[in-house]
């Protein structure tokens, strides 16, 4: 009788392990396909994120799994924040440049970069003036969009 | 074409995960023309935001995750089809390489299943996935362990361009459907036999 009880302990402890394997597979899986759709989001830039465990292929313990799903809960969080926090350089970029396009002579120190505002190429937005130093000395501004180097940095 | 054996505990954890084997003659050291013109029109035809979104396809996300979860960074290191597609971006094609690697790499680009090429002559079929006693997970024969699976560094027991009988092995993810390996390997024997 104790015999029989002790086996049904262990095999609801054995069911209870594969439930919970089962469970942290799948919620590892839902996670690794949101921290892959935000590290797509953030192309072409790349997220700089708290390295997660890695090693060779192998079964992982339960323990195991439960760090690694702790890890992505993370680092899912984590280039989500950064994915919030680029998106808010870029809106101050495109305010700056909102400013600058209505007023270029107050704005003639500020340069904008086309990566800065999120959009592919390597241009900077900047005041210059009309007609060269003709334009200085009368306060003739415009806004350039130069093609910038390819080679520069 | 054989479906290959899966460790019962490794079946248990993932029900889906499938290995499939084929065997091919390798009749010459160089890949044909149009193997070589396949490979480069399939190059020609990739770029970095195609690069970038196929970690997010279906197959290529299958593998991902179970690289996670089975406890590699797909990160550090890149599951076969997106590891090829960097290839091609950081060198500008596919170069050939040999009528084996060519045949492996055009059944990889064009189905995202990587596809593995062993001596036939050196193993015993059939093959499967196995797990070692501290649970690594092994692509073996019928008698002994042939290599870690996914690891980088390759094994005594792959193909060489001088082999001349190749067994293919197609590593299905879970997720990833049965006629994808399939495909996989009609496309490596057939780069690989010249039919």
């Amino acid at each position: 009788m104790a015999a029989l009880l002790i086996d049904q302990e262990v095999g609801v402890a054995a069911l209870d392990e594969r439930a919970a394997r089962r469970s942290l597979l799948l919620q590892v899986a839902g996670l690794e396909r949101a921290l892959s759709r935000n590290q797509s989001e953030a192309f072409p830039d790349q997220l700089q994120l708290t390295p997660l465990p890695s090693g060779a292929a192998r079964l992982q313990d339960l323990e195991r799994l439960e760090l690694l799903r702790d890890a992505l809960v993370g680092a899912v969080a984590e280039s989500r924040a950064a994915l919030i926090e680029r998106q808010e350089r870029r809106d101050s970029a495109q305010e700056r440049l909102e400013e600058l396009l209505l007023d270029p002579r107050s704005n003639r120190r500020v340069r904008i970069t086309q990566r800065e505002l999120g959009v592919g190429g390597c241009g900077v937005w900047s005041a210059v003036p009309r007609l060269g130093p003709m334009g200085r000395l009368m306060g003739w501004w415009r806004v350039k969009l130069s093609s910038g180097c390819p080679l520069a940095t | 074409m054989q479906r290959g054996w899966i460790a019962p505990r490794l079946a248990a954890e993932f029900p889906e995960l499938q290995l499939a084997t084929l065997r091919a003659q390798c009749i010459s050291v160089d890949s044909e023309l149009g193997v070589s013109e396949r490979l480069a029109l399939l190059a020609s035809r990739f770029n970095g935001r195609q690069a970038i979104a196929l970690r997010e396809a279906p197959i290529a996300s299958a593998y991902r995750t179970f690289f996670r979860q089975i406890g590699i960074d797909p990160e550090q290191q890149r599951p076969p089809a997106e590891q090829a597609a960097v290839e091609r971006l950081l060198s500008g094609g596919n170069p050939p390489q040999g009528r084996v690697a060519d045949a492996l790499l055009l059944a990889l680009l064009e189905t995202s299943v990587p596809v593995y090429g062993f001596d036939a002559e050196l193993v015993t079929e059939p093959l499967g996935i196995d797990l070692s006693p501290s649970g690594s997970l092994l692509l073996a024969d019928s008698e002994r362990p042939l290599w870690h699976l996914f690891a980088p560094a390759g094994s005594d027991f792959f193909a060489v361009p001088k082999s001349r009988q190749v067994l293919l092995a197609a590593v299905g993810a879970p997720g990833v459907p049965g006629l994808a390996l399939d495909e996989a390997l009609w496309l490596a024997q057939s780069a690989l036999s010249g039919s």
